[in-house]
């Protein structure tokens, strides 16, 4: 392997033009550190000086590029219903990295139920063989995911290094399962992924309360399903002290509980999916079931609301929500069609097409949601706490712009918004 | 009216294409005075009848419009079809299709089924109630009660009352109304009524505040027990809180009031027996119009052209 050199690259968060050189790992040059972010294996010209480029080396010119660390995912479904898990894998490594994403939390399905060291095991082999991305899995609460019996968490934590664990996006039916959970976890450090919700009152609901759901007769779903929750969880996780993440944040109010625990201390932190920043239950349309999610798309206070979280820090991270479907699962009415959209392989083009260039978010906001907060909870090349996280580099051209298309997707599936629509911006991942 | 292939909702259908429905449901009734009681307006074409719920009214109201045109008519009946089986919708229609139908007529407890069929198929697909969403049939047969009662239908008022969440008749007859220049109010139990802004008609609390606002037809709905899988209202308080009583039926008589009801009525819960012998208790009324107003319905869709919906 030999030394990469980039040159007139455009640092995201600053604007400073820097050279680069990147080198194999195996000669471990001592990481640098620009404005807080570590970048590993890297060399970086003398402030005024320039970098000497040996001949025939290989240099990429990054002008009129900006240099960024890569995306870390917190919240990706991989299963791609009717298709091989190898397969599944496969996908979504690419479109991952097509998106500008190095690495994602895999969270357990039906297909890969993470509540079992053997599992995890193959799960890991086939990732490590098949994934151009990073996957680790979070490990299951509860033995096959149903809610009322805890998985084995030190076997989890301790033989298989799970950091997070999750039951999906489902709310433990059992809470005084979790209590115990959450009270026995504490001590190996994990964190618990829930999304909030109050099962009894989501149960049978379709969409936010709002003229859409009036109109197309679809049954509501009342926002104070998820505040109580937050609060639940909230509540617990001080209780016990066990760490808390909470998944799917969609509701103003929601952002609001969060602010107010963070307030005062309690281990929590939250992510938002890009599609409750960015669409509304109006997008729902005459029946778009793209647009089906769990929890449904709220009101344009709501994305607002939201939008104020994570510049502020009260959400941590912004995540993709991935959730592959098939085409034909998709066509059917509302009411059948499974809930989630596909947002991986549009992932960083979508941010700064949609936030971004419209200057609703900045690119040091953009880089602390979706590169470095993440990756500090995920914590996925293990290292102490507290330690910036150093993430790969990546090329993102802002001039460029792709339709997205069926061709365009690498994902297995078309369940996304943003199919038929032109994105900004052309990503180069990896660069060595 | 411009050649259509489908009705799923009202809002689909423009100022002109609704007289044009309505206009044709008075012509359409004229029929059943004669000895004959039957053109050969839809001769030669299939219509199916496809109800994934159950319906006596809605379902033999369609055929009996259909056998007036003169259509071939069949039903799908589902308790010993492949539904059962796990059929998805998409897959019965291809097999339905291949039976070359013209028509077809659809319930299902989704919302939004019918437009599925509309996209997927060349039938004309008639909305017979999908879910919460619309049940257009029915407006137009409730349109026509009222304009056959009063003449005309703006400028009057009409108050439904009842279990407005979980009603697709609520949905499609307030809007029809309204499009026809009526004042709609909605009336009933708190954990039914979606509020004023989700619905845009407002919202009367009491029977006394029915009274004060002098409508001309008071529309009970049905208590819908087989949709409603939690209770959303006590049961024993439905009548003497939202139901026509004996004394409610005195003012309503005294202020010349009509009462109609889609069917099929719960005695002693949204209306005590003696208000199915009131004068102006339109719900036979509806049950006649509904034939008429199905058979425009059919007259005007033209399989095989572009979906509307």
């Amino acid at each position: 392997m030999t030394n990469t050199y980039i040159t007139n690259a455009t640092w995201a968060i600053t604007g400073q033009h820097i050279d680069l050189c990147l080198c194999p790992a195996a000669e471990s040059i001592s990481t640098v550190f620009l404005d807080e972010i570590p970048l590993p294996d890297v060399k970086q010209a003398e402030a005024e000086g320039k970098m000497e480029i040996p001949e025939h080396a290989r240099v990429i010119d990054a002008s009129s590029k900006l240099l960024m660390p890569a995306l870390y995912d917190l919240h990706s479904h991989i299963e791609i219903p009717g298709r091989s898990k190898r397969e599944c894998i496969m996908r979504a490594g690419e479109a991952a990295i097509r998106g500008g994403v190095w690495g994602m939390l895999v969270l357990p399905s039906p297909a890969f139920c993470f509540d079992n060291g053997a599992t995890l095991d193959s799960f890991r082999e086939a990732a490590t063989v098949r994934s151009v991305a990073d996957m680790t899995p979070a490990g299951c609460i509860s033995l096959g995911m149903r809610g009322l019996e805890q998985a084995p968490y030190n076997t989890l934590a301790t033989m298989r290094g799970v950091r997070i664990l999750s039951d999906g996006e489902d709310f433990p039916s059992n809470i005084l399962m979790l209590y115990r959970a959450m009270q026995y976890a504490e001590d190996l450090g994990l964190i618990f992924a829930v999304r909030a919700d109050v099962p009894a009152l989501t149960e049978h609901t379709y969409a936010h309360p709002s003229v859409t759901a009036y109109n197309l007769g679809l049954h509501p779903c009342p926002p104070c399903a998820e505040e109580i929750g937050t609060e639940t969880l909230i509540r617990l996780a001080e209780a016990t002290g066990a760490r808390l993440h909470l998944q799917l944040v969609s509701t103003a109010e929601s952002v609001r509980i969060i602010r107010r625990a963070k307030e005062r201390g309690v281990h929590v932190t939250a992510e938002v999916a890009l599609h409750h920043l960015l669409f509304t239950h109006a997008q729902i349309g005459d029946y778009d079931t793209v647009f089906k999610t769990i929890p449904p798309l709220r009101d344009q206070a709501d994305c607002e609301a939201l939008l104020e979280g994570v510049k502020d820090g009260t959400i941590d991270c912004i995540v993709s929500a991935h959730t592959p479907c098939s085409p034909f699962s998709k066509k059917q009415d509302f009411v059948s069609a499974p809930a989630g959209m596909v947002m991986l392989d549009t992932m960083l083009p979508a941010l700064y097409t949609k936030l971004v260039k419209p200057g609703l978010l900045s690119w040091g906001e953009l880089i602390r949601a979706c590169c470095l907060k993440p990756a500090e909870i995920a914590n996925p090349r293990e290292q102490d706490e507290g330690t910036p996280h150093a993430a790969p580099l990546l090329l993102f051209d802002p001039q460029v712009s792709n339709l997205v298309t069926e061709e365009t997707l690498t994902c297995g599936t078309l369940n996304t918004p943003f199919l038929g629509q032109e994105l900004h911006g052309a990503v180069t991942l990896p660069l060595r | 009216m411009k050649p259509r292939k489908d009705l799923i909702t009202i809002e689909s259908l423009s100022d002109e294409d609704i007289h044009t429905i309505l206009d044709s449901a008075v012509a359409m009734k004229e029929i059943f005075t004669k000895s004959v009681k039957k053109v050969p307006a839809l001769k030669g074409k299939s219509v199916l009848t496809l109800f994934y719920e159950p319906s006596t009214r809605t379902r033999s109201s369609f055929e009996v419009a259909a056998h007036r045109l003169s259509a071939d008519v069949t039903t799908f009946t589902l308790a010993t079809s492949s539904v059962v089986k796990g059929e998805s919708v998409h897959d019965t229609i291809d097999t339905l299709m291949s039976m070359k139908m013209d028509y077809i007529i659809v319930r299902h407890k989704n919302s939004g089924i019918p437009a599925v069929i509309a996209r997927h198929c060349n039938a004309s697909v008639i909305n017979a109630g999908d879910g919460a969403h619309a049940h257009p049939s029915q407006a137009f047969l409730d349109a026509f009660t009222i304009r056959e009662k009063y003449g005309e239908i703006a400028g009057r008022r009409v108050v439904i009352v009842g279990d407005i969440r979980h009603s697709r008749v609520a949905r499609s007859t307030s809007l029809i109304l309204r499009r026809l220049g009526a004042q709609v109010a909605f009336m009933g139990p708190g954990s039914l009524v979606p509020p004023k802004e989700h619905t845009g008609v407002a919202r009367l609390h009491t029977w006394d505040e029915i009274f004060t606002w002098k409508p001309d037809v008071i529309y009970l709905l049905r208590v819908q027990n087989e949709r409603i899988d939690s209770p959303f209202f006590p049961a024993a308080d439905y009548h003497q809180a939202f139901g026509v009583t004996e004394e409610r039926l005195r003012r309503i008589e005294a202020q010349g009031m009509s009462i109609m009801h889609p069917g099929p009525v719960n005695r002693g819960v949204e209306l005590c027996d003696a208000a199915m012998d009131y004068e102006n208790c339109l719900v036979c009324n509806q049950v006649e119009n509904g034939i008429a107003a199905r058979m425009s319905i059919l007259y005007h869709l033209t399989p095989g052209t572009l979906s509307h919906d």
